[in-house]
């Protein structure tokens, strides 16, 4: 009989670990890792033409948003900067500011009355 | 019929420097280094993940998810710990997730009375029959006893490595492996009694 392991032995069994070994294995390590690689290969020509669509919608989308960047930019600007627009009357009466009344304004105002 | 105890897997195993360097080559896109790694681990994540399924076919596929899902999480690799434990883990798990998902046919019980030391199959392949008995022992011990017991005496992993891949304390491999030892040895004692 072969001696009763002791409890929590730190030492391999060899005999143990090569019948264990022999009842695992498959053999045929060169074609299945063969058929691993092919694997990776095949998920990696795969992925390829993926992240090429998502890099040129990439390209695109950014070329698009600077477009409408670009295009916000300037509406906002023409609006900020533009002319202010027909004073009120109340502005143009109550609020002269430095300069004189515009006369249409108040000329509207009294036509208007 | 006699057995030839094989040398410690660990003499076989590459320097962890040598490991981490073909772990950049091949998170750098070099698939010779990657074939390098495969070539290395395939033996040892097929029997790991035969351990967990029992069936070949699957523990084939089983281990080739594992080396590719490893392939895709090569990033994440600490190089300062050492590889095998690292992807044995991802290896192990994908055997048990394709355990979990498929309800793999679970081997036939094994015979009580070969267990208790019956009478020893006189056929002349009494090799591939110490196998099959193995296999079937291995069958029924809880899955993580059977990773153990082969990562120990098979693979020639220290029990804290074993710890890393299970995520279980130290303690914990040493009792599994003593357990499944038990099991497993008296089996191989009846076949070693009848060799003589």
């Amino acid at each position: 009989m072969m001696n009763q392991p002791m409890p929590f032995d730190h030492r391999r069994d060899p005999v143990l670990g090569a019948v264990l070994r022999q009842a695992l294995d498959r053999g045929e390590e060169a074609a299945f890792v063969a058929r691993v690689l092919a694997r990776a290969d095949e998920a990696r020509a795969t992925a390829a033409p993926w992240a090429a669509v998502l890099a040129r919608w990439a390209r695109t989308g950014i070329a698009a948003a600077i477009v409408i960047a670009l295009a916000a930019g300037y509406l906002v600007g023409r609006i900020a900067t533009g002319p202010a627009g027909r004073a009120s009357v109340t502005e143009a009466l109550i609020a002269p500011r430095t300069q004189a009344p515009v006369v249409d304004v108040v000329l509207a105002s009294v036509l208007e009355r | 019929m006699a057995v030839d105890p094989q040398p410690p897997a660990s003499v076989a195993r590459i320097s962890p420097q040598d490991e981490a360097a073909l772990v950049a080559r091949a998170v750098a896109g070099d698939r010779a280094a990657f074939g390098l790694l495969v070539e290395r681990y395939a033996g040892v994540a097929r029997r790991v993940a035969r351990a967990v399924l029992g069936d070949p076919d699957d523990a084939d596929d089983a281990a080739q998810d594992g080396l590719l899902s490893a392939l895709v999480k090569l990033e994440q690799y600490d190089s300062r710990r050492p590889f095998g434990p690292w992807l044995l883990r991802i290896v192990a798990n994908a055997a048990t997730d394709r355990r979990r998902r498929r309800k793999v046919r679970r081997a036939e019980p094994l015979d009580p009375a070969l267990v208790a030391g019956g009478p020893r199959p006189d056929t002349t392949a009494e090799r591939r029959e110490l196998s099959e008995q193995l296999r079937q022992a291995l069958a029924e011990l809880p899955e993580r006893r059977r990773i153990a017991v082969v990562l120990f005496d098979v693979e020639g992993y220290a029990h804290a490595e074993i710890a890393h891949i299970l995520g279980i304390p130290e303690g914990t491999v040493r009792s599994e492996v003593f357990h499944a030892r038990r099991r497993l040895r008296v089996l191989l004692a009846d076949w070693k009694e009848e060799e003589r």
